[in-house]
């Protein structure tokens, strides 16, 4: 028996599903071909499904930080998978504890108290009563932080122990044999057994967002899939060949994913009707491979970037560098003041700049075939308190060109076991009916929606 | 008195407060410039000789330079050595190639240690970690608890004044006791010149390279150096930038990470 009866503003409900990698384009296209029964029922009942942009660079770390901040990297401060720490060359690896804006379950949670953004102040003082969330398997989000509820760290998180909060849930998660990720280094040598680990781990996952989703009271349910990303990695290119000896476990792998959302928004709707708020989306697209394209091979080539044969990564930077590139199509300014080899300075960068675009832009692969799409400087697209972080340029390459950061690769174009490559412009968000969003959505969209559900 | 002194005297009173709270107690000794360091001034804290066990965690992929070296010293110092080796882990054939490297020093070191300090019911080990040599370290305090899953909840640490520190222990739990965190790695240098220590050869430049770190063969890598004697690294670490620990393939969660994002094409 309910002591109070519930008042209509509490009841909200939202759920979110995350599908990594998943393109809009691929998904009306098996649409179309009534591949996803499920996704189909959704989207034609009061839904909307949207090609989306991902934040840029368009990788997992960047775009779901941005997704769950609602604020542009020069605000979390998250440029790639890789930085450099400062006034130096050494590697790092940025994680959830580097992200400077906190994450909008945790603004419905009232758990952001002296760590604001511009997004959260346009929505802190409108939350009154903190809200309870869900949130498994987000990339970027390890070591898992309190938040008002349950939070399991998706990739790349290292040690299950500190990838849960709270701690008392680790138990249950050893119990099942949780995985956080597929061990994506199998399919290098391996594609059946990775395929088959795939499709374990997927199961594993479904049955913890599915323990979870009802054991749990929440607010606010936030999943996120990873295995589309792997699956995509390897196997892009037997998405739409049915010739292809794997198309058929590609489909396969796409139909449990439908049957899966299926039976989430089924128990969803079930429980909490018709208005709870519903948005399955992914943070970039996917094309097929053509040709590797290595950065700095081409920086080296071009005279910008000289490197010590010996040392590890960065740390081979030599004096007359000028310019140098980090994944997927970074490239930051060897400028004297930020770096110790330093060699150019802060006068000279607008022309360095616009010789580096130029050459650039003059890239073509072994066809005749331009390879950059867009560049964009620094200041054209990252806005904010860490603005002075981020790359001095930024390249989109045409689809199937994938922009790698790797230092020792030997020429500029190359082929590996990879078949598929991140896209920006296409990713894809399925969203109710009727949210005001201004022109095409980008990742950053969606954080506003949902919070706007539960303000207003 | 002089600086060396200063902190000779600070580790020295460390180790003897150690020793008299706790009886159970055992110097961790990797071999390496820091804990040789220590373990230097724990004869000097009890006249020569130690009165608790030296532990070597070996994973079996040390460097030869570094055998040679323990056990030289375990003999001309009257040691009692206790080798801690996860045999069960070896014989499966554990190593930095075969599983991922975070696995590996999970297993041959940390577990290694874990099945020690169970055996010999140890309740305090003395390491010869410093502030300032990796990041997360510059959070220790001289005594540090540890729970039974080995976590270190250094948010909870109580507060540390000079000769109050923490040393209740309960069950399940060990402390853990770094004499030598208010030592920089050039204050090190010089201490082992000034004691005339020996230390491994693998510091000194041969053919223009040295180690200067060590640890596991397969996870360590040399740095160019000129530096051939203790007065040349002396002399190349005060013109330095980059980090000590640099060489080190060995930090772990990095190492981890870097193997996760390269079987997806990054880097």
């Amino acid at each position: 028996m309910r002591l109070f009866k519930k008042t209509a503003h509490h009841d909200k409900k939202a759920l979110i599903i995350g599908i990594d990698g998943v393109p809009y384009t691929l998904i009306r296209e098996y649409l179309d071909r009534g591949y996803l029964p499920n996704l189909k029922a959704i989207v034609g009942h009061g839904h909307e499904i949207h090609q989306m942009n991902a934040s840029i660079p368009d990788i997992s770390s960047v775009s779901w930080t941005t997704f769950a901040t609602g604020v542009n990297p020069a605000e979390h401060g998250i440029y790639g998978f890789t930085a450099l720490r400062p006034y130096s060359y050494a590697l790092s690896f940025p994680n959830a504890s580097d992200v400077k804006a906190p994450p909008f379950w945790n603004i419905l949670g009232k758990m952001a108290e002296g760590n604001a953004s511009t997004f959260s102040l346009r929505y802190h003082k409108k939350i009154l009563k903190s809200r309870r969330s869900i949130i498994l398997n987000i990339p970027h989000t390890y070591p898992a932080y309190p938040v008002n509820g349950i939070l399991i760290s998706g990739f790349v998180a290292i040690d299950l122990e500190q990838a849960v909060f709270p701690a008392s849930i680790h138990g249950y998660l050893k119990e099942i044999d949780y995985l956080i990720d597929v061990d994506a280094q199998k399919a290098h040598h391996d594609k059946d057994e990775f395929l088959r680990d795939l499709f374990s781990c997927f199961a594993t996952r479904q049955k913890v967002v599915q323990h979870f989703f009802q054991e749990e009271p929440w607010d606010l349910f936030v999943a996120c899939v990873t295995e589309t990303d792997r699956l995509h990695h390897f196997f892009f290119d037997a998405a739409l060949d049915e010739g292809h000896p794997y198309h058929e476990a590609f489909v396969r792998f796409y139909r449990e994913l439908d049957a899966f959302i299926g039976d989430m928004v089924a128990a969803f709707r079930r429980e909490y009707g018709e208005d709870a708020f519903l948005m399955i989306l992914s943070d970039h697209g996917f094309t097929a491979l053509r040709h590797e394209v290595y950065i700095n091979s081409f920086l080296h080539e071009a005279g910008f970037l000289k490197l010590n044969p010996d040392g590890q990564f960065y740390e081979r930077i030599e004096t007359g560098t000028r310019a140098f590139g980090m994944d997927p199509g970074r490239i930051y300014i060897n400028y004297r003041d930020r770096y110790p080899r330093g060699a150019v300075d802060k006068k000279e960068g607008d022309r360095l700049t616009e010789e580096i675009k130029e050459a650039l832009r003059s890239l073509r692969d072994p066809a005749g075939t331009p390879v950059i799409d867009r560049i964009y400087a620094r200041d054209e697209i990252y806005r904010g308190p860490l603005a002075e972080q981020a790359p001095d340029l930024v390249c989109l390459p045409h689809d199937g060109y994938d922009l790698k950061g790797k230092l020792e690769s030997a020429g500029i174009f190359g082929r590996s076991v990879f078949t598929g490559m991140h896209t920006w412009h296409d990713a894809l968000c399925i969203a109710p009916q009727g949210i005001a969003w201004d022109g095409k959505p980008s990742i950053a969209d969606p954080a506003d929606a949902i919070m706007r559900y539960f303000t207003d | 008195m002089d600086h060396l002194s200063v902190l000779e005297n600070k580790s020295i009173f460390i180790i003897r407060e150690a020793y008299y709270r706790f009886k159970d107690i055992a110097l961790l000794w990797s071999v390496g410039k820091d804990s040789t360091t220590l373990l230097w001034l724990c004869r000097k804290a009890f006249f020569g000789h130690i009165p608790f066990p030296v532990i070597h965690i070996d994973t079996s992929y040390k460097f030869p330079e570094m055998y040679r070296f323990r056990d030289e010293r375990a003999r001309e110092w009257g040691l009692n050595l206790i080798v801690g080796r996860n045999e069960e882990k070896l014989k499966e054939g554990m190593g930095p190639a075969t599983g991922s490297k975070l696995e590996c020093c999970s297993e041959l070191k940390t577990n290694a240690l874990k099945q020690v300090i169970k055996r010999y019911n140890l309740k305090a080990i003395l390491l010869g970690i410093r502030r300032d040599e990796h990041g997360i370290r510059a959070k220790e305090r001289y005594f540090s608890p540890r729970d039974a899953q080995f976590k270190w909840d250094y948010e909870n640490q109580p507060a540390e004044l000079w000769d109050q520190y923490k040393s209740t222990v309960y069950e399940e739990e060990h402390f853990r006791i770094h004499p030598l965190l208010h030592f920089t790695e050039l204050d090190i240098w010089n201490y082992v010149k000034r004691e005339d220590l020996p230390v491994v050869e693998l510091y000194f430049s041969k053919e223009g390279k040295r180690y200067r770190s060590i640890g596991c063969a397969p996870c360590c890598s040399p740095i160019d150096s000129q530096a051939r004697t203790i007065d040349e690294i002396v002399e190349e670490l005060r013109a330095t930038k980059t980090s000590e620990r640099a060489g080190r393939a060995q930090d772990k969660e990095d190492a981890y990470t870097m193997q996760k994002l390269r079987a997806l094409g990054y880097m």
